[in-house]
């Protein structure tokens, strides 16, 4: 009889830990793509910490040199997101120079990203102009638009 | 002692299920890219990576805009803007730049290509208003005063310092709202720019 209340408290202990980290720890929300993680703390890696203290002014953009993948790939290794020192909401487009949009985020909030964006076709060998479009929103109701902007690099396909 | 050894391997059960969670959320919040060496070898360090950022107005607001009771003077309405290059990553500032150029959210080239506020409840009422990359409109010209010919957007600026800012001013004539029914045409009115950049050869 001890032993079954024994166990019992330590799979109710065990519950309640795994609900309380649920808690802490926010599930990163799915991309509308294939594949993809949206993580909650993502940063451009280029930020200087100690100017992330306070919010300022402005709407701040990532921007790119250029990104590489391989033909027939269909993820790519590209730091999309939304810096998290920014105050505005962000839905971020990637595509092609000629409109092919090969993905677009949901809702990116301060702070959220991601590392490797999934594509919605893959690409034929060569160079491509490509694009991110990052179209800010208010955060308070995630519609409202601002200004806008477009990172313009080169997509490199082996 | 079997209870105890059965309690033990519960609670050892118990922990590994509590652990796993964590290391799936660290797993998930990782923000290390691991694309960076292959990238290097291929192109240049930065590819994939953020190499520079650019922080832009995320909105510019004109105020209340008032009715003139003439048009043979300009009644300007001025508002300062900038953008700034917050943080730039690795460029070749001798031989490279960051261009940022700026468009209304509807201009197309050989088009319509000025900017534009528009009432929120009607969109058939619209007013131009002018972009400056200087401080002082009055002794240069508007952006929008020539022909868009690029998609996009009009040459804004060229960056290569990290922290540069360029504070540019928007114009609103007031006189384009002269003569108007004002009851036909108030409300509230926003227009939307679009700002582009890319690293570029200088």
């Amino acid at each position: 009889m001890v032993l079954v209340i024994i166990i019992i408290a330590c799979f109710a202990s065990a519950a309640v830990l795994f609900f309380f980290q649920k808690g802490e720890e926010q599930p990163p929300e799915k991309s509308k793509g294939v594949v993809g993680t949206i993580s909650d703390n993502w940063d451009t890696n280029v930020s200087d910490p100690e100017e992330s203290e306070e919010k300022r002014p402005g709407t701040q953009i990532p921007g790119y040199s250029s990104a590489v993948m391989k033909s027939g790939d269909t993820t790519l290794k590209l730091r999309i997101g939304n810096p998290k020192d920014n105050h505005v909401g962000m839905f971020a487009k990637l595509k092609l120079a000629d409109g092919t949009v090969l993905y677009e985020s949901p809702l990116l909030k301060p702070g959220q990203g991601l590392e490797e964006v999934p594509l919605n076709k893959t690409l034929d060998k060569g160079e491509y102009e490509a694009i991110v479009e990052y179209n800010c929103v208010l955060l308070e109701d995630g519609t409202t638009p601002l200004n806008s902007a477009e990172s313009g690099f080169r997509l490199y396909v082996d | 002692m079997k209870a105890k050894k059965l309690v033990t391997l519960t609670l050892a059960a118990a922990m590994v299920a509590a652990s796993s969670v964590s290391v799936f959320a660290a797993e998930l919040t990782d923000t290390d890219s691991t694309g960076q060496t292959e990238v290097k070898a291929h192109i240049s360090g930065n590819a994939g990576n953020v190499s520079y950022i650019i922080t832009i107005p995320d909105v510019i607001d004109f105020g209340e805009l008032t009715q003139p009771a003439d048009n043979t003077t300009d009644h300007f309405k001025d508002v300062n803007y900038e953008v700034k290059a917050t943080k730039i990553d690795g460029l070749d500032a001798q031989t490279q730049s960051i261009n940022v150029y700026v468009r209304d959210q509807n201009a197309s080239v050989g088009g319509v290509d000025d900017f534009f506020i528009t009432n929120k409840n009607n969109a058939n009422l619209s007013f131009e208003y002018s972009v400056f990359n200087t401080t002082d409109p009055d002794s240069s010209s508007a952006l929008n005063d020539n022909n868009m010919l690029q998609a996009v957007g009009y040459n804004l600026h060229s960056f290569d310092t990290e922290g540069d800012t360029m504070t540019g001013v928007l114009r609103f004539n007031q006189n384009n709202i002269y003569g108007y029914d004002i009851t036909q045409i108030a409300g509230d009115y926003s227009g939307y720019m679009v700002f582009f950049s890319t690293i570029e050869n200088k």
